[in-house]
Parts: structure tokens; sequence; C-alpha cells
């Protein structure tokens, strides 16, 4: 990955770009989501876009949550609805910089059909997937990337269902722009989810969060600081060649740019009708 | 679509012509019998009007970007039929929460499941009230011919706009494939409702506040307003709330709102229930089949007249009371086991009969089916 | 006019017997009338029964369906039992006298017209419905032949514009020589 001309954090103050009136926020101690969304926030403002253009579109569950604090033209909607919904405004609004923010559950499970149409459409947005492994909002039950036999409140002998893997889904379905980062690294973070804000069409990247008072707990990961340091662990930034055996996953993820590519966009695409007028047998 | 040209086309059509003239300049929706013509026109017709169309991967995506291009000012719409109008339901519920317009087109067909995809029924009343769940306001109308396919999609985008809130078109497949002769008049620009769209002081606003008639203005995207929208019980600034007295104000309202203007809303005919013995409730085709039935009881001497609510929800009580006035009885007729009838019984409880007349076989109850209902019913 | 006049077309799926109706429909429109026009959306490409139905009206139809019928065109047996408990005393049938063997039977007036014949010696069997179209409009008095004439011209694709015209000249015929 490039490393874009870091802003330094001190110039930047997320409070700028916040609701402070919806404050304070409703998420656990430790929980990943805040750092995800100061990477968030922190790309935006590095590539200046206003927040009245800028539209968050969130479904449900604790990532869905995130909208109400940023201080932009914010929806939250229905269940694993986001991207769907999210193409609708944007192909209405082509003048608005549309940013889904979504989750393992939420894309993966229940919206699993609208994010492989979502990849294949090339519609322009970004969607963010922050993965937690776990549905939190719900009180901890397996999720569609819950590793192997950890505990769940679903899965009391531990989790039997394979992983799904965000990032190989979304390159098959066609994704322009595949990334994943953790939240443990907020400006290499800031700077992928820049480089996704930036790129014209789909681009899709999946944040692997922590849920530290849910999913950490049950499976006694160990605290916030833990379970984060274990990220690095977890995954496999293009500097690390090694494989790093771990408990928290068998196999380290790579992280970074992970696939790109140079289609058009959704509406250059578009083409005239070529059928004759109304009527006619 | 500035000139009157008389011409032959298919309830469907005209519903897609309805709604680009109307304004919609957005429609996402999903292949389903027997509505699928109303997206095929609106694939050709809306990119001539710099409008988008686009096929979803699903019933509930469609209903989701529909809600979503609506989000961002676009007038907007679907079109299903029974199995894709059950898949909408959530969303539905969520535009009536956020109060964000959008037009759905319902083409039933025979139900329940996937039922008899080509062939008519009327089992969608109380779908179409209740399908979506929690207590919510909804706008519900039926044509009941080619012409009034065109009129009421239109108006269900004014009332739409006007009320921010989801209106139902709810018409059936024998309408959605009739073809007749109709002149269509586009409505004038300054006839069509437009959204009330905030404007101003910036502090002041509140996305979901009280106002006179309890519809708030919408914040716009761009506008500068970057207001939060959500389908959690929310507050007048559209934060969540589980206040008590604030979330029953806030659902309150929602229902009040409709409440309030149910006079603007309602629409009916009536045919000879001055002196009507009996009166005949039906609507859509099978209102086709009454007019016909009353005319023929007529000329045999038998005081026959007919109700054709226009708008199903909210119905228009006020005025089948006073239709239904000198009235021995009433015969309530659709296409399905009793849903409309349950309304009528409701409102008429204690000023005699209410007698039904059912099909739910996919037929359509024919004019003389009516005819002797009615010689029955008021020997 | 006081009463609606419904008007049936129908055979077997293939024949050409919803375009038949659209075409007179358009003629019928041409001359100032009203028409609803109906079919059945059932799959019926080929051999099943297939019809389309035309009510005709000075302004709206009250009832735009076919419930009693005025004027009846039947180009194949499968199609009998459909219309046979429909037709008013006074109408006019025309049924193919080669494919409807058993036609219905009643006070009304029957023609049994050689139509898919005459469609074949004309050198094609797809345009008995044109044959039957135009037969059933010199019998029933529907709209002026030249009217129904520019009607079927426009509606023609090229391959089939001088059949077409034969066809309709040939119903026209063998409706007058049964009057």
């Amino acid at each position: 990955m490039n490393i874009a001309p870091h802003i330094s954090a001190e110039q930047f103050d997320i409070r700028d770009f916040m609701r402070l009136e919806a404050f304070p926020h409703f998420l656990c101690p430790g929980c990943g989501h805040g750092m995800a969304l100061r990477a968030l926030m922190w790309a935006l403002y590095e590539n200046n876009i206003s927040m009245d253009d800028l539209a968050v579109v969130t479904g449900i569950g604790c990532s869905g949550r995130l909208g109400a604090y940023i201080d932009a033209n914010t929806f939250h909607v229905t269940h694993g609805r986001p991207l769907a919904f999210a193409t609708g405004l944007a192909l209405a609004r082509p003048d608005l910089h549309v940013v889904v923010i979504t989750s393992d559950g939420d894309c993966l499970a229940i919206g699993g059909n609208h994010l492989i149409h979502s990849c294949r459409r090339n519609v322009n947005m970004t969607c963010l997937m922050l993965n937690n492994e776990v549905y939190g909002m719900t009180g901890g039950q397996v999720s569609p990337t819950t590793s192997a036999t950890r505990y769940t409140t679903t899965t009391p002998g531990g989790n039997h269902e394979p992983v799904f893997d965000a990032c190989k889904l979304a390159e098959a379905a066609g994704a322009s722009f595949v990334g994943r980062e953790v939240t443990m690294q907020v400006p290499t973070l800031k700077d992928l989810v820049s480089e996704a804000l930036l790129h014209d069409g789909f681009s899709f990247v999946e944040i692997i969060s922590d849920c530290t008072e849910i999913f950490g707990r049950k499976n006694q990961l160990g605290d916030s600081a833990e379970m984060i340091l274990s990220q690095k662990a977890a995954t496999r930034p293009d500097s690390y060649g090694s494989k790093v055996d771990t408990p928290f996953r068998p196999n380290p993820l790579p992280t970074g740019v992970l696939a790109r590519a140079n289609r058009p966009e959704y509406r250059a695409n578009l083409v005239p009708a070529k059928q004759k007028e109304l009527g006619g047998g | 679509m500035s000139q009157v040209q008389r011409q032959n086309i298919q309830g469907n059509q005209a519903c897609a012509l309805g709604a680009i003239a109307a304004g919609c300049r957005f429609y996402a929706g999903y292949p389903i019998t027997p509505s699928s013509e109303v997206a095929e026109v609106m694939a050709r017709e809306l990119p001539k009007v710099d409008g988008m169309f686009i096929q979803m991967e699903d019933e509930i995506a469609s209903m989701g970007a529909v809600i979503g291009a609506s989000f961002g000012g676009a007038k907007a719409m679907t079109a299903t039929s029974g199995p894709g109008f059950s898949l909408k339901q959530e969303n539905l519920g969520y535009a009536a929460m956020t109060e964000t317009p959008c037009v759905v087109i319902n083409v039933m067909r025979g139900g329940p499941s996937t039922g008899m995809p080509t062939r008519p029924g009327q089992g969608d009343v109380m779908q179409a009230r209740w399908g979506t769940h929690g207590d919510h306001p909804i706008i519900v109308l039926a044509p009941a011919s080619v012409s009034e396919v065109y009129s009421e999609t239109i108006r269900a985008f004014n009332l739409s706009e006007r009320f921010r809130v989801p209106v139902i078109v709810l018409f059936d497949e024998t309408i959605g494939h009739l073809l007749e002769t109709v002149e269509l008049l586009a409505p004038a620009p300054e006839s069509l409702d437009e959204r009330k769209w905030a404007n101003g002081d910036d502090n002041a606003y509140l996305p979901y506040g009280e106002t006179e008639d309890l519809v708030p203005a919408m914040a716009r995207p761009g506008d500068g307003f970057r207001a939060h929208t959500t389908g959690l019980t929310h507050d007048e600034r559209g934060f969540p709330t589980q206040d008590p007295a604030i979330a029953s104000r806030a659902v309150a309202r929602l229902l009040e709102k409709i409440e309030l203007h149910s006079d603007q809303i309602a629409s009916y005919q009536t045919l000879h229930c001055d002196d009507a013995d009996i009166v005949i409730v039906a609507f859509g085709i099978v209102a086709r089949a009454a007019q016909r039935a009353v005319k023929t009881l007529r000329a045999e001497g038998i005081r026959a007249g007919l109700f054709r609510p226009r708008t199903l929800w909210p119905f228009p009580e006020q005025a089948l009371l006073e239709a239904a006035n000198g009235a021995k009885s009433l015969l309530v007729v659709e296409m399905n086991a009793g849903q409309l009838a349950l309304e009528i019984e409701r409102l008429c409880a204690g000023r005699g009969a209410v007698h039904r007349l059912n099909r739910i076989d996919g037929e359509v109850i024919a004019p003389a089916e009516i005819a002797d209902a009615v010689r029955q019913a008021a020997p | 006019m006081d009463r609606e006049l419904e008007i049936r077309l129908s055979g077997s799926g293939g024949q050409g017997l919803i375009l038949a109706a659209g075409i007179l429909a358009e003629a019928l429109t041409t001359e100032g009338r009203n028409v609803a026009q109906s079919q059945s959306y059932e799959p019926t490409s080929r051999g099943g029964l297939s019809r389309s139905d035309l009510v005709v009206s000075d302004g709206e139809a009250d009832y735009p369906l076919v419930s009693e019928i005025d004027c009846l065109v039947i180009l194949d047996q499968v199609a009998v039992a459909a219309s046979r408990d429909m037709i008013r005393p006074e109408a006019i049938v025309v049924t193919d006298a080669k494919t409807v063997t058993e036609p219905p039977a009643g006070s009304f007036r029957l023609a049994e017209l050689p139509l898919s014949e005459t469609a074949i010696t004309l050198g094609n069997r797809r345009i008995a419905n044109i044959v039957a179209l135009s037969a059933l409009t010199a019998m029933g008095g529907l709209c002026d032949r030249d009217v129904l004439k520019q009607t079927v011209l426009r509606r023609s694709p090229k391959t089939y514009v001088d059949l077409n015209m034969d066809a309709l000249h040939a119903g026209w015929e063998l409706a007058e020589r049964c009057v």
C-alpha cells in the first residue's frame, strides 16, 4: 500500500465532525468500533469531504449506531439493507459521497445478497464492514465470521461452522476495490479508508474490530489491550511474510489493499433503450 | 406528454406513465407476475426524462433502494405482487416510521403464497393496511379502470409527498393487463404536490417537530441540515428515544397526520345510492361488474346502489354511512374471503344486514352473480 | 349505444388471435369507439386455449370483461367449451369448418366457414386469423371495411402485407356469400 502524506493527528480533532449532543455514546469500553469511526472521520477530513455532502447509511447492530454520532446526513436503516438503501441514494444523488457502515452479521448474513450484487454493480460508494465476529447488540450470538470453536450464546459447544472470508467474497463478486485492516493501526486504517473513499466505484473495506465485553469475555480473550494486541498476530500485513500461528484465527489474514480493478462505475455503463415506442403487438 | 392522446393501453403501462407524469424519477423493482410490465415501461421511459431505473437483486432491495432515492429527494416507486409485497413489508414500515415518501404498486394475484400468478385476486386488502408490524400510517388507493390507474398513480405521488407517507396503489391482474381506450391528461406541473423541504435557520429546524399540519419538513442531503434518520423510535431531533411520553407522541403524530387529512385523502364514487334499498360495496374490477349489475337491477325495478371506494385506507367512513343511510342492507363483493367486509361490518354495526359475496378461485365476480346475490338479499 | 358489444376471438395458442383482436380494437378506436381488450395470461404459446376479448362501448365500459358474447370466432375445437354457455341468443358465431368439428349449438347465427382452408389456399395457414377477423367484421357490421384495411396494413410486417390483404378480401367474401 502506498503511504499517503500524513496529516498529523494533532491537527485533526474528531469532535469537529461529531454530533456532540448525541453523546455519551453507547459503545462498551474497549470496543473497536470507535477506532474504526475515528479512522473514517480522519480520512474524510484528509480528503476535505464536506459533512454536508456526506451521506452515511448504516444497518442494524452496534455498527449501525455509529451514524448517529457523525455530523452528516445519516440514515440508520433496516437490518441487512444499508447497501440497498445506499444504492438508491447514490443513484439518485451522484453528487453525494455515500459511505455504508455495516458489520459481519448485517453484511454477510441477512444482507449477503446485497453485498454480492453491490460488488457486481459497482455503484460509487464505500462500504466499511466492521467485523467483530459476533452479534453484539443482541447479546452475543454466532455470526458468519465467528472463528472456529469460539463460544457464543448460540454455540454453547463452540462454533462448528466455517468462517466467511468477506474480502474473498467481495473480490469474487467483482468488487473493484477490496481491502482489509485492523483497528489496532488507526493511521494505517485511515489510509486504507482514504483510498477506498477516492475510488470511483464500489469499494469494500473489512475492518477487524474487537468486541471486548461480550465476545472477548465469553472466550476469555483478555482485556481490551490484550485483544487489540492479538490483532497483530491474527493478521498478515504486506511486511509480514511469514505465517504466524495464533489461537485467534487459525490462519493469519492478509491486510492492505487486496484487490483493485479498473472498471467503469455503474453510471458509465448505462445505455439508452433500443426498443420501439409504446404500443404495437 | 402535454397533448391528450387517445390510445389503447394496458393498466400496467398506464401506471408507469402516470408515475412519470407525477414526477417519478426513480424506479427500483424485481420481476414478478402480473406487475412486470410496470417495470418494463419504466426501464424504457425513465431514462428519457433523466430518471433512473434499476432492477435490484430482490424485492427487499428494491424497496430499500426506493426509500434511499427518496432520502435523496427523488420521487420514487416500485411495483410488485403478493409474494413480493410480503417481502417489502419491513422496509415499508421503515418508510412510514421515518416519513419517507414512496409509492408501491401492488398488482394483486391469487393467493396465499405463490397462489395463482396469472389470475386476479383482491386478497391483499388487509396486508396493505397492516402488513408491516406496529401501528403505522399508510394510504391505500384502489383504481378500477386503466384511466383511473393513471390518475390514481399520480394522486398516490401527490399524497405521498404531501403527507410524507408510503402510498400503496392496489389493483388486480385483470386491470393490470386490461387494455382500454384512454385519453391520458398530463397534470399541470403546478398541480403536483412537492415535498416540503427544510430551509432557513439551521438551528431552529426539528426534523420531526410538531407543525400545524403534523407533517414536518424534510431535510434534503446537501442542503446543510445534516439530519439523522432512523427507524428507531425517535424524538423531534430524530435521535433514538425510549422516553414513554416522547415515544407515545411520536407514534400518535404519525397516525394523526393521516386522520387529520382523511377528508383530503378519502375518495369514492356512488351510483344510485340516494334511494337504494341495498347498497353494493365493491372496489377495483369487481366494482365495474357491480356497476353493470346495478343497471340491470334498476331495469328490473330493484333499487340497488353502488358505493365504490377509490381510497381503501383510510376508508371513506362518513361517505359510506351517508350512502347507506336509507338502505335496508349492504352487500360487500370482493375477490377474497371477506376482508373489506370486516371494515364495512364494523362501520355499519347495528344499521342493517351486511351480506357478502366472495370468490377466491382466481375468477372475476361477474355482473350476473352480483345481480343474483342482490335479488336474494333484497327480496 | 344502449348495451356494450362483446366480441371474442378464440382458438388455440399460436393462431394470432390476440394480434387480430388488437387490430380490431385499433380499428374501432379509430372510428371513435371505446374498447376494452383482455386475454388470459396463461402460457398457451402452442396448442392450449387462447382467447382475446373486446368490449366495445361509447365512453368507458361499465364492465370491461366479456360475460355475454355478441360476436364470436372459434378457430379450434379446444376453444368451444370456454364460450359455449356465454353466447347470447342473437349472437353471430363464426367457426372454422375444418377444425371445429362440434361447434356450439343454439338459436344464434352460426357460420361454419372454411377459414383455415382459405388461408392455406392463399399460401399461409398463419393468416387464418385475418380471414376470420374479416369475416366476423363483415357479418357483424363491426366497422368500416376500409378502416379495418388501413389498420391491418399499419399492423402488418412487410412480408405479410400482401398475404393479409388477400386474407382480408377473402374473409369479407366468405361472409358476404353466407348472408
